[in-house]
């Protein structure tokens, strides 16, 4: 289906440390299609990583089926799986892991220089932070800005390469109240205004209230996943 | 021009912990620097042991008999030396050649007698070649026209307990075997200090030498080179002058154990420099090591985003290359003042070996020197990238191979 982003059928994926064997996912099923807001909740070890590092092409599954944008990840080479993530995912982490040495611009601009662009990359990078409203901190380093401040940025390198579909883990978690609603306005526009997809794990339930579907794991399998209407879908709250 | 960032990334991160940077940068300037002061010296010490072998008379290349190499034989003569000394002279490069004869030769002052190996010199020629001779300490050196006369080293005039204007009853024998005597009145002594070399220095004019042994012309021609960089290069030119007739060699030739002692010597600094940059690169390998472990989520977030484990390997030489340039400049830093002393002044040994510095009839200075010049940037340059990329070749891979799942997992803990 054009719309689908994401299928994944019958994934297991297990890890093994010594003797001991943990099936992270056993059996599981879920489909991500376009535009959705999707938060995947669940208690701690029920699959919420592991299905996130599957997604992103980080990890392949020990069996059954992740195809992301229609391509079985587990017949990508590691070269293609990080052209896959370069060109069409944009990935958003807790703890923002700017990199430090880096500007805000230079950090948006960096993954644009990954992907081979050129002259104007520093204007592509410039333009995705104005249209974020982050055009006053371009030239700060990661340890100039606050948490939120970071985490936007963070969002805003995430998506530098207009990628089709990010995935954040616990994106807010770090974040109080005031800046987790900023930062989830932000990726709600960028979903309305730039049709990207977004699937989040998470635990705070400002992120699942702005969530367009939700899907609860347990035990590494999908217990439910209900479509709903985002209590903040009303807002008038833009990030402009 | 726009720097690329994964260039700006790998400078800056060197100054992200500045303490491990200058220790690794002062590692680095270290290993440098000795290799850099141990080059300087070897370069040097070849040029003044060559140096030192052409003054104490041997040349830096010398028109032998054929076949001289083999036997060494005193008593082969050139074939038509006239010859090949004026081809010599007539060569851009040649400063001086001079012709020599030898014969072994028994000197006798009253009931003393002592063995010499004897030289026969044409006396301008050799005064312009051989620096021994200007130790004339008492008297005069040979002069052109001068007949029955010798020139002694001081070791021989005590020995024979003989004094300036003496006469020397000398014994040699001649080509057809029996023997030839003759008085020769000493008109000078030298003294260069060495007594082995003034044991040996017995010059009488090369006219001299043919009549006592009945061999006519000269044994040898002994040349010396405006530049002594070039004495392979001026060794088969000259070979091409005088064609077949004779042998050109060259200074590691002649002094077969000079030419050893030059390669061992070159050999065991070599083996040094190597030695010591082995310490430094497992020294650099291992803070590199270290840098890469504290910094393995940031590699698996750069995964994440898209980076490719050649762009990974990139990076991580980048910073070894960034790294290796400040070392570079340190190591620079540390040698320039030592090696501007030693170049200028010299480092005496004097003291320290004592009595002389003569090996094999050739007189070394006490003083040593170092040799600065422009070949220490890219030396220096060398050295440090080198090192520091052969030890980042670990690191880079360890960082390439680092799991993003396992270093990351996504969520942060």
């Amino acid at each position: 289906m054009e719309n689908t982003l994401v299928e994944a059928t019958d994934v297991k994926k297990d890890f093994y440390t010594g003797k001991i064997t943990v099936n992270a996912l056993r059996g599981l099923d879920l489909n991500v299609h376009k535009g959705d807001f999707l938060s995947i909740v669940g208690p701690s070890g029920s699959g919420k990583t592991t299905l996130l590092n599957l997604i992103g092409a980080l990890d392949v599954a020990t069996s059954g089926e992740v195809k992301v944008f229609g391509k079985d990840l587990s017949s990508l080479s590691r070269r293609k799986r990080a052209d896959l993530r370069l060109k069409s995912l944009g990935f958003v982490f807790q703890a923002y892991n700017l990199v430090p040495v880096l500007t805000a611009l230079e950090n948006v601009e960096f993954v644009l220089e990954l992907q081979g662009v050129g002259k104007e990359r520093r204007e592509r990078a410039q333009a995705v932070l104005e249209d974020l409203s982050l055009g006053e901190l371009g030239d700060r380093r990661p340890n100039e800005l606050s948490g939120g401040q970071q985490q936007r940025v963070a969002v805003a390198r995430a998506v530098a390469s207009r990628p089709r579909l990010v995935l954040a883990d616990e994106p807010t978690a770090n974040l109080d109240s005031e800046n987790a609603k900023t930062l989830l306005e932000m990726m709600r526009y960028l979903r309305d205004e730039h049709d990207m997809t977004f699937v989040f794990s998470t635990h705070d339930p400002l992120v699942v209230s702005y969530a367009s579907r939700v899907v609860t794991l347990r035990d590494g399998r999908v217990v439910s996943d209900e479509q709903k209407n985002s209590i903040a879908e009303d807002d008038e709250a833009t990030v402009h | 021009m726009r720097v690329s960032l994964i260039m700006k990334f790998a400078v800056r991160t060197l100054g992200r912990s500045k303490r491990r940077t200058l220790l690794s940068a002062i590692g680095i300037g270290v290993g440098c620097a000795v290799a850099l002061f141990i080059t300087a010296f070897m370069r040097s010490g070849t040029e003044m042991r060559i140096q030192a072998i052409a003054d104490s008379g041997f040349g830096h290349l010398r028109i032998a008999p054929s076949g001289w190499m083999k036997s060494r034989e005193n008593k082969l003569r050139l074939s038509d030396w006239h010859a090949e000394l004026q081809a010599a002279r007539s060569m851009d490069g040649v400063r001086v050649a001079a012709p020599h004869a030898r014969t072994t030769a028994l000197l006798a002052f009253g009931t003393r007698v002592t063995g010499v190996e004897m030289l026969g010199v044409d006396p301008p020629a050799e005064e312009k070649l051989n620096r021994l001779i200007g130790a004339v300490q008492e008297g005069r050196y040979l002069r052109p026209g001068d007949r029955d006369v010798t020139v002694i080293g001081n070791a021989i005039a005590e020995r024979l307990e003989v004094e300036l204007e003496d006469d020397l009853f000398l014994t040699v024998v001649c080509e057809d075997g029996n023997m030839e005597y003759a008085m020769l009145r000493i008109v000078g002594i030298v003294n260069t200090g060495s007594r082995d070399i003034d044991a040996s220095i017995c010059h009488v004019a090369l006219g001299d030498l043919e009549r006592l042994t009945g061999l006519h012309g000269a044994g040898e021609i002994t040349i010396t080179l405006e530049d002594p960089s070039k004495i392979d290069q001026m060794a088969a030119q000259l070979s091409d002058q005088i064609g077949g007739r004779n042998e050109v060699l060259t200074w590691r030739e002649i002094q077969p154990g000079q030419g050893a002692d030059s390669a061992s010597d070159k050999a065991f600094m070599n083996l040094f420099i190597g030695i010591v940059g082995v310490v430094v690169i497992l020294g650099i390998a291992s803070a590199q090591l270290t840098a890469i472990l504290e910094r393995k989520r940031e590699f698996a977030v750069l995964m994440a985003l898209g980076m490719k484990g050649f762009q990974i390997v990139r990076l991580v030489l980048l910073e070894a290359v960034a790294l290796g340039l400040l070392g570079a400049a340190a190591g620079l830093a540390l040698v320039t003042p030592l090696l501007y002393y030693t170049d200028t002044k010299g480092i005496d040994f004097g003291s320290a070996l004592g009595g002389d510095m003569a090996v094999s009839g050739v007189l070394f200075d006490f003083v040593m020197y170092t040799q600065m010049g422009l070949w220490m940037i890219p030396y220096a340059l060398s050295v440090a990238l080198i090192s520091t990329l052969i030890a980042a070749l670990y690191p880079a891979w360890f960082a390439m191979k680092t799991d993003p799942t396992s270093a990351l997992s996504l969520r942060e803990a």
